[in-house]
C-alpha cells in the first residue's frame, strides 16, 4: 500500500457555519485503489467533508488536493462544483438523488453528461455525429447495467423501483463518468442484510473492474470493517484516528466517541 | 365485439405502430400531413374560413406552449411573460417588414432580440427563484406590454403588414386571397411540425435529461457536471424562441397584429394549455391548445352560446383535479382499460368453450 | 406644492388598496401554496353584488358593502371547499392554473347574473366633504379609506401575532404537514384564509369602484400591483407586501407625474427587477435554508 500514489489529500481543512465548527483542521489521505471509510457519530461532520471535497462548499480553509487523469496533483479549490466530475471525482447522495420520471437507462446517461461533445444544435438537427455519440453512450450504459445485473429493467421508470435497485442505479450512474475516485454517502443505509452483503461484493468488483478508488461514509460498522482497507474516524469535525479497521476498533478515543467516557 | 376482432386489429396496426415507435419524428410528419388537409376543406365548401383560422390559432399556441413546456415540464420553472414574447415575434416581424427589410431578415432579427432577453431572464433566474422569479417574468411581460401599447412605432391599436409577406423575395402570400390564406395555413402546419421535431430531439438528448436532472435536484445535477448557468440560460432562451416563433407565425397568417392582446391573460392561457394538455408531452401540448382554444371556439360557442366561458373554466378545474399531469395521460387509463377488456373477453371465450 | 400633496394623498389611497389585495394574496400563498390569480376577480364579483343590490333596492353604500363582505366570505369558503381542497395534492403550477379556471367561471357568470352593463358605486363619504391642504383637495373619503385599511391590516397583524388562531395560521404557513400532525386544524385555517382573502379583495374593489366604475377588469391593475408588492416586500412575512404596496403606489405616481406618463411604469418595474437581483427574497424576505 505504501508505494501507491495519493489520490486525495486533505490538509488541515476547516469549515465553519456561523459560530459552529463543522470540520476542524482535518487532514487525511486516500491512496490509489484503496477503499477508505469515514466514520463518526451523528453530526460529526462527515457529509460536510464530502461537500467540501466536491466543492459544494467553497468557504473552507486548508487545502484539498486531487490527482487528475494525467497524474498531476491539482488544488480542487480551483475548480467549480460542476467541473469536479470531469476530473474523475464523482459522488452519490445520502437520500438517493435520481430523476424519478426518467428511465433507468436515461438516468445512467445523465452520469455521462460531461463526456458528450456534441451541442444542442447538432441534437436538434439529429446529425450523424450526435446519433453515433448517443449510441456509444448507450452501449457503455448497457455494459454497466449488465455488470450490475439490472440490464433487463433498463427501460423502466426509476419511480416505483425498490430501494436496493435505486442504490444500484446511483452507483451505476457514477460509473458512467469514468471515475477515478467514487465518494459514496451511506451506500448501505436502508438496505437489508442480504442486500448489504451483495453491496460488499459489488464494491470490491467495482474496484477490480473499473480501477477506481472508493471513499465512503457509513454507519453500519460491520460493513465498514469488512470492506475498508483503512478507516478514518472523526468526531465534532476533528480527526481522531486513521488506521486499518482492526486497530480502529481498538482505538480508545474512537470507542470514547461512540460509547461515551467511562466514569 | 370479441377477442378475435381485437387481435385482428392489433395485427393490422402492429407494423405501423412498430415503425412509428422506431421513428417517433415520423409521427409528427404524418400528423402534420393530416392537419394540412384542413387547408383544402374550405375550398370544397366543407368548412368555413373562420374555422381554419381557429385551427391556425391552435398551431400558433401549440408552438408557444411547447416552449413553455420546456420550462414547466422539464426545468421546473415558470414564466408569466410568455405573451410578451409572442407579441415580440408578431409585432417585431411586422415592424421590420414595414421598415422595408426582407421577411427572412426580420425573422432573424426578432429571434435574436427575443433570445437575448430570454438569456437575460435565464441569468436572472440563477439569483431569483420560485414565486419571485415567476413575478419577475410578469414584470418583463408588463414592461413589454407597456412598450407595445405606448411606443408610436407599433402604430397605436394595431399594425398591418401591407401587401402580405414575401418569402425568399418572390413568393407573395397575402391573407386577403383565399388560396393564399390556405397556403399560409399549410406553412403554419409545416413550421409546427418542424418545431415538434426540434422539441422531440431536444428532450431526447442530453439537454432534455440535464434540464430534468436540474429541476429534480440541483446539487445532484451539479455533481454530475451539469452547469446551472448553462441550462437555465438554455431553458429560458428556448422558451422565448418558441414563443417568438409562435408570434412570427401569427404575423405570417393574420398579417394584422393588435398591440393590446399581449397581456397576462394570454400568458395564463398558454400555461393552462401545458397544464391541461400534459407536462413533458408534445402531443399533450397540442391537445392542451386544442382544449383551451379549440373546444370553446369550435364547439362550445355554437352549442352553449355565452356560457362557453363558464364551461371552459369548469373544464380546466376538473381536468387539473383528475389529471394533475395533463389530460394526455388519459391514454394510460385507456390502455389499462383496453387490456382489462381484452382479458375479460378472453375469459368469456374460454368459459363459452367449456 | 398642491401637486405634491395631491400625489401624496393619492398614493396613500391607492397604496392602501394595493396593500389590501397584496395581503390577501400572501395569505393564500402562505396557507395554500398557490399564487391566487383570481384574487381580483373574486373581489370584482362581490363588488358587482353590492352595486346590483344598491341599484335594485336602493340601499345605502354602507349596507351593500357589508352585504358584499358577507358574500365574499361565503365565496371564499365555497372556493376552498369545492375547488382548492380537492386539488390539495396537485402540483404547484397546476394549482395556480386552477385559479385561472376560477377567473373564467366568474367572467362567464358576470353577464349571466348581472347583465352586460357596467355599474357605479359611490364613495363611502360623498365628495363634497373635503379639506384643503396647501391647495390640494383631501377628500374625507380618502382619509376613511387610508385609516380603515391601516386599522384593518394592523388588527390582522395583531391577530396573527397574538392569538391562538393567528399562531395556527403562522404554523400552517410554515409547514402544513407537521402542523396537521400536531393537531392544528389546517383545513379550517386554509378555509378561513380563503374567506379572509376574498373579503380583502372585495374591500379593495369597493374602494376602487368610485374611480373606475364596476366592470370585469376593474381590479386588473390592482391585482398585478399586488403581486409586485408581494415580490418587493417579500412573501415570507405578512407586513412586507403591505410596505411594498405603498412603495409601488408612491414610486409609480411620482415617476408618472414628474418624469413621464408613458415610461413611469416601465422605469419602476425595471428598478424593482434590478433590486430583486440583489435582494432575491424582497425587502423583508429571508432566504429559505437548503440542505445538500
Amino acid at each position: 500500500m505504501e508505494s501507491k500514489k495519493t489520490i486525495l489529500e486533505l490538509n488541515k481543512v476547516s469549515m465553519h457555519f456561523g459560530g459552529l465548527t463543522a470540520v476542524d483542521e482535518l487532514s487525511l489521505d486516500v491512496k490509489e485503489g484503496e477503499i477508505v471509510g469515514l466514520i463518526g457519530p451523528n453530526g460529526a461532520g462527515k457529509t460536510t467533508v464530502f461537500n467540501c471535497v466536491t466543492q459544494f462548499y467553497k468557504e473552507y480553509t486548508g487545502d484539498i488536493y486531487f490527482q487528475n487523469h494525467d497524474g498531476d496533483q491539482v488544488d480542487l479549490r480551483d475548480y467549480k462544483v460542476t467541473d469536479i466530475a470531469k476530473l474523475g471525482l464523482i459522488r452519490t447522495f445520502q437520500n438517493v438523488e435520481l430523476v424519478k420520471d426518467l428511465s433507468i437507462l436515461d438516468n445512467l446517461l445523465i452520469g455521462a453528461h460531461h463526456h458528450y461533445e456534441t451541442g444542442i444544435i447538432q441534437h436538434i438537427l439529429h446529425t450523424k455525429k450526435a446519433r453515433s455519440e448517443e449510441k456509444r453512450m448507450k452501449e457503455k450504459a448497457y455494459e454497466i447495467l449488465k455488470f450490475l445485473k439490472i440490464y433487463e429493467i433498463k427501460d423502466f421508470y426509476v419511480a416505483g423501483q425498490p430501494y436496493g435497485i435505486l442504490k444500484k442505479i446511483e452507483i451505476a450512474r457514477t460509473l458512467m463518468s469514468d471515475p477515478k475516485l467514487i465518494i459514496l454517502d451511506e451506500p448501505a443505509a436502508g438496505l437489508n442484510d442480504q442486500e448489504t452483503d451483495e453491496l460488499e461484493t459489488l464494491i470490491h468488483q467495482i474496484r477490480e473492474n473499473y480501477h477506481t478508488t472508493i471513499l465512503l461514509i457509513e454507519h453500519d460498522m460491520g460493513f465498514v470493517m469488512n470492506i475498508c482497507d483503512r478507516v478514518c474516524a472523526i468526531n465534532f469535525g476533528k480527526f481522531l484516528a486513521m488506521d486499518i479497521p482492526k486497530n480502529i476498533q481498538k482505538n480508545p478515543s474512537v470507542q470514547e466517541a461512540y460509547l461515551g467516557k467511562d466514569e | 365485439m370479441n377477442v378475435k376482432f381485437l387481435t385482428k386489429i392489433e395485427e393490422l396496426l402492429g407494423p405501423f405502430s412498430a415503425k412509428l415507435r422506431k421513428h417517433p419524428n415520423l409521427t409528427f410528419v404524418v400528423f402534420g400531413l393530416l392537419l394540412c388537409l384542413v387547408a383544402l376543406l374550405p375550398h370544397l365548401g366543407l368548412m368555413n374560413f373562420g374555422t381554419m383560422s381557429i385551427i391556425a390559432y391552435i398551431t400558433i399556441y401549440a408552438v408557444t406552449a411547447l416552449g413553455l413546456n420546456i420550462l414547466l415540464g422539464f426545468s421546473g420553472l415558470i414564466s408569466l411573460g410568455t405573451a410578451g414574447f409572442v407579441g415580440a415575434g408578431a409585432l417585431g416581424t411586422a415592424v421590420f417588414i414595414e421598415m422595408g427589410l426582407p421577411f427572412e431578415l426580420a425573422v432573424v432579427l426578432v429571434l435574436t432580440i427575443s433570445g437575448s432577453i430570454g438569456a437575460l431572464i435565464g441569468l436572472f433566474s440563477l439569483k431569483v427563484e420560485g414565486i419571485y422569479l415567476a413575478i419577475a417574468t410578469l414584470f418583463v411581460g408588463e414592461i413589454l406590454r407597456q412598450i407595445y401599447t405606448q411606443v408610436p412605432i407599433f402604430g397605436g391599436n394595431s399594425i398591418q403588414i401591407d401587401g402580405g409577406i414575401k418569402l425568399l423575395g418572390f413568393i407573395e402570400l397575402s391573407q386577403i386571397f383565399k388560396e393564399q390564406r390556405s397556403m399560409l395555413f399549410v406553412l403554419l402546419v409545416i413550421i409546427m411540425v418542424l418545431m415538434m421535431i426540434a422539441m422531440n430531439n431536444i428532450i431526447k438528448s442530453k439537454t432534455g435529461r440535464a434540464l430534468l436532472a436540474m429541476s429534480r435536484s440541483e446539487h445532484a445535477a451539479q455533481a454530475m457536471g451539469i452547469s446551472l448557468l448553462k441550462y437555465r440560460l438554455t431553458a429560458f432562451v428556448l422558451a422565448t424562441l418558441f414563443a417568438t416563433v409562435g408570434g412570427i407565425m401569427y404575423a405570417m397568417y393574420f398579417q394584422t397584429i393588435p398591440t393590446t392582446s399581449w397581456s397576462l391573460d394570454l400568458s395564463l392561457f398558454i400555461i393552462a394549455m401545458v397544464v391541461v394538455g400534459g407536462f413533458k408531452s408534445i402531443y399533450g401540448t397540442f391537445l392542451g391548445a386544442f382544449i383551451i382554444h379549440g373546444i370553446p371556439n369550435l364547439i362550445l360557442k355554437d352549442l352553449l352560446g355565452d356560457i362557453s366561458y363558464i364551461f371552459s373554466g369548469v373544464l380546466i378545474i376538473l381536468v387539473i383535479i383528475f389529471y394533475p399531469n395533463g389530460f394526455v395521460y388519459i391514454w394510460v387509463d385507456i390502455k389499462k382499460g383496453y387490456s382489462k377488456l381484452k382479458k375479460r373477453l378472453q375469459k368469456d371465450v374460454t368459459t363459452d368453450g367449456k | 406644492m398642491s401637486d405634491l400633496f395631491g400625489i401624496i394623498f393619492n398614493s396613500l389611497e391607492t397604496g392602501s388598496v394595493y396593500a389590501l389585495a397584496a395581503l390577501g394574496i400572501v395569505l393564500i400563498f402562505r396557507t395554500s401554496k398557490t399564487t391566487n390569480f383570481a384574487q381580483g376577480m373574486i373581489g370584482t364579483f362581490n363588488a358587482y353584488i353590492a352595486a346590483y343590490v344598491m341599484l335594485s333596492l336602493g340601499w345605502s353604500i354602507w349596507i351593500v358593502a357589508l352585504l358584499a363582505l358577507v358574500t365574499a366570505f361565503l365565496t371564499g369558503i365555497i372556493i376552498d371547499t369545492f375547488i382548492i381542497r380537492p386539488a390539495s395534492k396537485v402540483n404547484a403550477i397546476s394549482k395556480q392554473i386552477i385559479t385561472l379556471g376560477i377567473i373564467m367561471v366568474i367572467v362567464g357568470l358576470l353577464p349571466k347574473i348581472f347583465g352586460v352593463a357596467s355599474f357605479q358605486l359611490p364613495r363611502f363619504i360623498a365628495s363634497e366633504y373635503s379639506l384643503d391642504i396647501f391647495g390640494a383637495t383631501l377628500f374625507y373619503n380618502t382619509i376613511f379609506v387610508i385609516v380603515l385599511s391601516l386599522t384593518l391590516m394592523g388588527g390582522m397583524f395583531m391577530f396573527i401575532q397574538h392569538t391562538k388562531w393567528g399562531l395556527a395560521t403562522r404554523v400552517t404557513a410554515s409547514d402544513e404537514t407537521t402542523s396537521k400532525l400536531m393537531g392544528v386544524p389546517t383545513k379550517r385555517v386554509t378555509m378561513i384564509s380563503w374567506a379572509t382573502a376574498a373579503m380583502l379583495g372585495t374591500l379593495a374593489a369597493l374602494f376602487v369602484a368610485p374611480r373606475v366604475s364596476v366592470y370585469g377588469n376593474m381590479l386588473l391593475t390592482v391585482q398585478i400591483s399586488a403581486f409586485f408588492a408581494g415580490t418587493l416586500g417579500g412573501f415570507s412575512t405578512f407586513f412586507g407586501p403591505v410596505v411594498g404596496a405603498y412603495i409601488i403606489a408612491f414610486s409609480r405616481n411620482f415617476t408618472q407625474f414628474y418624469i413621464s406618463d408613458i415610461w413611469g411604469n416601465v422605469m419602476v418595474y425595471t428598478l424593482i427587477l434590478v433590486f430583486l437581483y440583489f435582494k432575491p427574497y424582497g425587502l423583508f424576505g429571508k432566504k429559505p435554508t437548503k440542505k445538500v
